[in-house]
């Protein structure tokens, strides 16, 4: 073959290429089995129906459902909280109590506060919910997790504005303010949830509000020691302190293990 | 369509085995579990919602362990419990649009679930009364509308029957009939007429066993050539019953009319009987 005819045929070599790769999708295409594709198709479509579509709500979502179907009375309750915390720190403040009093006064209302607050995750082991609560979509985990939150913070607030504002005027400063009272708050938060881990279903209001007053009863024994605010005695508040975080942390997980068995969410 | 499948589910109390090695496979439809109360019924539930953890064997939903599924098995959850909960201080259309809420439902699909399952259960009118106003039987139909909230996959009824009247009790049977398609929908009872009809499969548990599992005709041959029919006199009536289960009694003039349930024939002109459902109950849990 001549130079001349070599070139001619490559150039139309090449031109077929090009041609062919235009085309490939029509030659090298596998010839279809139309009712099989029809019946796969078909196969598809019916699973595509039979397939329920689920929403997963976003967390904020979830907090919302728990906050919006809180009672009128439980808003209430943890508005008038939070205000009658503002008018007993301005009335402490203008009568200038004693630093003894003041103390115990702040401890015993921060006590009834932080009931009042746990009130909210009682309400759901309350009237035989929390079996049914816990198979919801929302279950009763992470509800109590979401109430307790809200207690936590509602709590925290009051406790940072009794210590921002009275810890400053008072001999033991800031940080005994704080020891002082959060152990007899954190005390009786272990009091109370200890008493709504043991019992179930049946934490009624009444005994809700029985060791409600227990809980502010005891508050007051350190006001009855006269020199239980001295400095010499802080570290038996510190130590008072972390014990009652770490018996705290064992009813929050014992709570959450009850949850997790199951046995004790079931009446019978 | 889910498939719900239980592997030597064991649940040990203290002191007590509740369910002992239950191995079932749950597919499309309505199963009846029936047995005594204790026989392990409410445990066995209780365990295939999730609020029980069984002590040893698996429960798998479409192959995968239920705790592992966690909220997304939920979602596909409607229980009632034989202990139905509710907030008195809700109202009904209150209590089922928090219920819907905590089963994410979405918000534009609720109200209108919520009506229909209202409707549903001839609570319409009652939905701005609060729940505490509520007679027991309107309790156990709110009790349904909620588990049915959420058109749930699997649907999971602890004795919902319980205080219901006969004409509410037809009418539930209806409705579960009704929704049965696609779902699985488990019962359980020890009132043997609410599953006669609807159940496809029955099954019996007792001491935490189940003892015989199977439909209607299944079950039925269990009981064959045991259940018999006698016409006896008072004293020989006082005998047969004090010695045999006796389903059916009563007085035909002078003498006593007897349907009871014996290994052999008892005693001569005692003529066999095609069981009923009743009948193979008793033979099953109450025949000892």
């Amino acid at each position: 073959m001549k130079k001349g005819e070599k070139e001619e045929k490559g150039k139309m070599d090449r031109r077929i290429g090009r041609e062919d790769l235009e085309n490939t999708e029509i030659i090298w295409r596998f010839p279809l089995n139309e009712q099989k594709k029809e019946e796969n198709l078909k196969t598809i479509r019916q699973a595509v129906l039979h397939k329920r579509i689920r929403k997963f709500p976003s967390f904020w979502e979830i907090v919302w459902c728990q906050m919006h179907f809180q009672s009128w009375r439980h808003w209430i309750v943890q508005g008038g909280v939070l205000l009658t915390a503002f008018l007993f720190t301005y009335m402490l403040q203008k009568r200038k109590f004693g630093e003894n009093d003041s103390l115990a006064a702040c401890s015993v209302f921060l006590v009834f506060a932080g009931n009042f607050c746990l009130n909210g995750v009682a309400r759901l082991f309350s009237r035989n919910m929390a079996e049914l609560e816990q198979t919801l979509y929302l279950n009763l985990k992470q509800m109590v997790c979401i109430r307790m939150v809200e207690a936590g913070l509602v709590d925290l607030g009051i406790l940072a504005l009794f210590v921002g504002t009275m810890g400053r005027g008072l001999e033991s400063g800031l940080w005994g303010s704080l020891f002082y009272m959060s152990v007899p708050f954190l005390w009786s938060a272990v009091l109370y949830l200890h008493m709504l881990r043991i019992s179930r279903s049946r934490f009624s209001v009444f005994w809700q509000f029985a060791v409600g007053m227990l809980c502010g009863v005891m508050s007051f024994f350190p006001a009855c020691i006269a020199q239980a605010y001295e400095p010499k005695y802080m570290q038996i508040w510190q130590s008072l302190c972390i014990i009652g975080v770490l018996l705290l942390v064992v009813e929050v997980s014992g709570i959450f293990g009850n949850i997790e068995r199951g046995d004790n969410l079931c009446l019978s | 369509m889910p498939e719900l499948k239980l592997d030597r589910v064991t649940k040990r109390f203290k002191n007590k085995t509740a369910v002992k090695e239950v191995t079932i496979c749950l597919q499309e439809g309505v199963y009846g579990f029936l047995g005594a109360n204790g026989a392990g019924k409410t445990t066995l539930l209780r365990m295939l919602c999730g609020v029980l953890k069984p002590t040893s064997g698996e429960i798998r939903c479409n192959g995968i362990e239920i705790g592992k599924l966690d909220g997304e098995y939920r979602q596909m959850l409607g229980y009632l419990p034989q202990n139905f909960g509710y907030y008195p201080d809700f109202t009904a259309g209150r209590y089922l649009e928090y219920l819907a809420a905590c089963k994410a439902v979405p918000k534009e699909q609720a109200k209108e679930k919520i009506q229909e399952m209202l409707w549903l259960t001839g609570l319409e009118s009652e939905q701005n009364v609060k729940i505490k106003a509520f007679s027991g039987g309107m309790v156990r139909r709110l009790g349904i509308a909620q588990a049915l909230l959420n058109d749930p996959e699997i649907l999971i009824l602890d004795e919902p029957t319980s205080g219901l009247d006969p004409k509410e009790r037809i009418r539930f049977r209806n409705i579960i009939s009704a929704l049965s398609k696609g779902r699985i929908v488990i019962l359980s009872t020890h009132i043997v007429s609410d599953v006669e009809f609807i159940a496809g499969e029955l099954l019996f548990m007792k001491q935490g066993k189940i003892i015989v599992q199977g439909d209607m005709e299944t079950v039925g041959r269990c009981a064959e050539g045991k259940v018999w029919e006698y016409l006896a006199d008072p004293e020989e009536a006082m005998r047969l019953n004090a010695a045999f289960a006796v389903s059916n009694l009563r007085n035909e003039g002078e003498q006593v009319h007897l349907r009871f349930i014996a290994e052999e024939c008892p005693c001569k002109g005692a003529l066999s009987v095609p069981p009923g459902l009743e009948d193979v109950y008793l033979y099953l849990i109450g025949h000892e």
